[in-house]
């Protein structure tokens, strides 16, 4: 069980990496060239949104790899004291209690984009390039989706290996 | 009333045991429109804003230009023209120091990779010059935020985006107090230096000569930041590219300090995860801060404030003592996003510029990075240079000092950030 939800979290690591580097080099080569296209008064009116867009997308997964690496920004006032308890218990539920909640919030996040996202669906439009508007609404729920399953994977390996390493830094 | 007072405590708590600030956000904005009885599908109307702010292709960019520099030799290069130019002044090398870490805090937003990056070369060279452990460490410890106000930092853009403050404004308001905050710790620095009886590095014009070029393709980064924007040549955004683009080359095929198909993709990843990180609260922060300003939350503490201060200099006062506490609990990022939309009326209701708050705002922050208990640079240079966290509350109490020092100055003669605009 734990080498199944290590795996799929390996593939979901990989994917968010080829992801933010793919983002990192369509942002930078498109937003060089706008520039160039503009310096030869041509400036595709589809171009700067398009760019926006990607880095939007781009959120979601650094927020995956931040997950993975327990690198998101946080309020750290009680956390070093509870990490240094002596107690496993209060450590095992601190971790734990710590990705509940971010399963959670991420799960009720990922729904309440997905209905603005059939609202779209049913009244947006065009927006570029012949691009529903609801296509580009469902960055917000596909982003969230993946978010909440690197915090679903977290709390499974935290329950399953309780203190015995630390995967579950939040 | 009570089913909502025990959800938002519990969130609360959640967010003292360390739960992500972009989660905290968001569970309290769902919270919070679920009881007004809004549809939680607003919160993600509110996500979806972040797409359509025309700079937030500059946050990647630069920040993403900034990790490949740390990466590179530039700080090796740097450090060395640095040396070659004002290493013979008495108090020359922590000038240098102080020089350095402000350049490569510019390009890196204050993440902590000025300390862990330059920290290494710096400390060994402070040390080695004569200066003490104590002073060395509170100096590097310092120097990690130091640099905050001086353009493309990445707190500065973010505040332009949360308060629609134009940022090549802003760029322009943070030079002079920067420049303030440098010459009071280069100020300590030469005063510390008069005991040091060690050689001291001889002016030569032929290593000045050298390190110049041998820093060519790091030296031109602030013309094209500085002279692009203000010469009109191109937008805070479109600065961001070039320089992104521009950085990216000269360090994979000019000096060859890094593969663009072995480190480049490392890089990528570790400036785009701070990114998301940062990107992702804004996200949910929109939606959080719509409410309260939908609440009139902001005109609401106005109301109790003006019953109890009465003119600018007090309210201003006031502000100094809630950012420091601000900036002693949060991190920069969050605190912008959340603080920020909260003062910015109440601020203008008292007659303070824009501006002026934003650079206000900013120097308390940057001073929070070291004020203790848990200002962050505090436990990187604890973890960089494996020193206990109490040596570093010592060592940064005379700099803390120095700062607010600095924050008093740039907080009461508001001519500093904005004789750019008055002219």
């Amino acid at each position: 069980m734990e080498r199944i939800i290590q795996t799929f979290d390996d593939v979901l690591e990989k994917f968010s990496r080829w992801g933010i580097v793919f983002s990192l080099f369509f942002i930078l080569g498109f937003a060089v060239l706008s520039i160039l296209l503009r310096w030869f008064g041509m400036s595709p009116s589809w171009l700067e949104p398009m760019i926006r867009h990607v880095v939007f997308l781009s959120a979601f997964f650094g927020g995956s790899l931040a997950t993975s690496k327990g690198v998101h920004i946080k309020v750290d006032l009680l956390t070093h004291l509870v990490e240094k308890s002596n107690s496993k218990v209060i450590r095992w539920m601190h971790r734990n209690l710590v990705a509940f909640f971010c399963l959670i919030t991420t799960i009720v996040l990922m729904k309440a984009s997905y209905d603005f996202f059939l609202v779209e669906r049913e009244f947006g439009s065009v927006a570029f390039l012949q691009i529903h508007s609801s296509y580009l609404v469902g960055i917000i729920p596909f982003g969230m989706g993946l978010i909440a399953l690197r915090f679903f994977n977290k709390l499974l390996l935290g329950l399953i290996q309780g203190d015995a390493r630390e995967p579950n830094r939040i | 009333m009570l089913v909502s007072l025990i959800a938002y405590s519990s969130i609360l708590f959640v967010a003292l045991l360390g739960a992500p600030i972009f989660a905290v956000m968001a569970a309290l904005a769902l919270t919070a429109f679920y009881f007004s009885g809004i549809e939680l599908s607003a919160v993600a109307v509110e996500i979806y804003r972040l797409a359509s702010a025309p700079t937030i292709l500059t946050i990647p960019l630069f920040t993403f230009a900034g990790y490949v520099l740390a990466e590179s030799k530039a700080p090796v290069r740097l450090l060395r023209l640095s040396q070659a130019m004002i290493g013979w002044m008495p108090g020359g090398v922590a000038i240098v120091c102080l020089f350095i870490c402000a350049f490569f805090t510019a390009f890196t937003g204050a993440s902590g990779v000025t300390i862990i990056a330059l920290g290494g070369l710096l400390y060994p060279m402070l040390t080695q010059e004569g200066y003490s452990e104590k002073f060395s460490l509170g100096l590097i410890t310092t120097c990690g935020s130091l640099g905050l106000l001086f353009p493309p930092s990445l707190p500065i853009i973010l505040y332009g985006i949360i308060a629609k403050v134009d940022i090549d404004q802003l760029f322009l308001a943070g030079l002079v107090p920067g420049i303030i905050l440098m010459a009071i710790l280069g100020a300590y620095s030469i005063y510390m230096a008069r005991g040091i009886t060690r050689p001291k590095h001889v002016f030569s014009i032929k290593e000045l000569r050298d390190s110049l070029w041998g820093a060519r393709y790091e030296l031109p980064l602030p013309v094209f930041v500085l002279g692009g924007i203000y010469g009109g040549f191109v937008t805070a955004t479109e600065a961001s590219a070039l320089s992104a683009f521009y950085v990216l080359i000269a360090n994979c095929f000019f000096t060859k300090d890094l593969s663009i198909s072995k480190d480049i993709p490392k890089v990528v990843i570790e400036s785009l995860t701070l990114v998301g990180a940062i990107l992702l609260i804004l996200c949910c922060a929109l939606g959080l801060t719509n409410y309260l300003v939908d609440e009139e939350i902001p005109m609401k503490i106005l109301y109790t404030m003006k019953t109890l201060i009465t003119n600018k200099w007090v309210f201003l006062l006031v502000l100094n003592v809630f950012l420091l506490i601000v900036g002693c609990l949060m991190d920069i990022f969050s605190a912008i996003i959340v603080v920020v939309p909260l003062i910015l009326p109440i601020a203008e209701q008292f007659g303070v510029n824009p501006l002026h708050l934003a650079i206000v705002f900013l120097t308390n922050l940057e001073i929070g990075y070291i004020t203790p208990p848990v200002g962050i640079n505090l436990f990187i240079s604890s973890f960089r240079f494996n020193k206990p966290v109490l040596e570093l509350y010592k060592v940064s109490i005379p700099y803390l000092i120095l700062l607010l020092i600095a924050l008093i100055i740039i907080t009461y003669i508001p001519w500093l950030t904005l004789f750019w605009f008055n002219s």
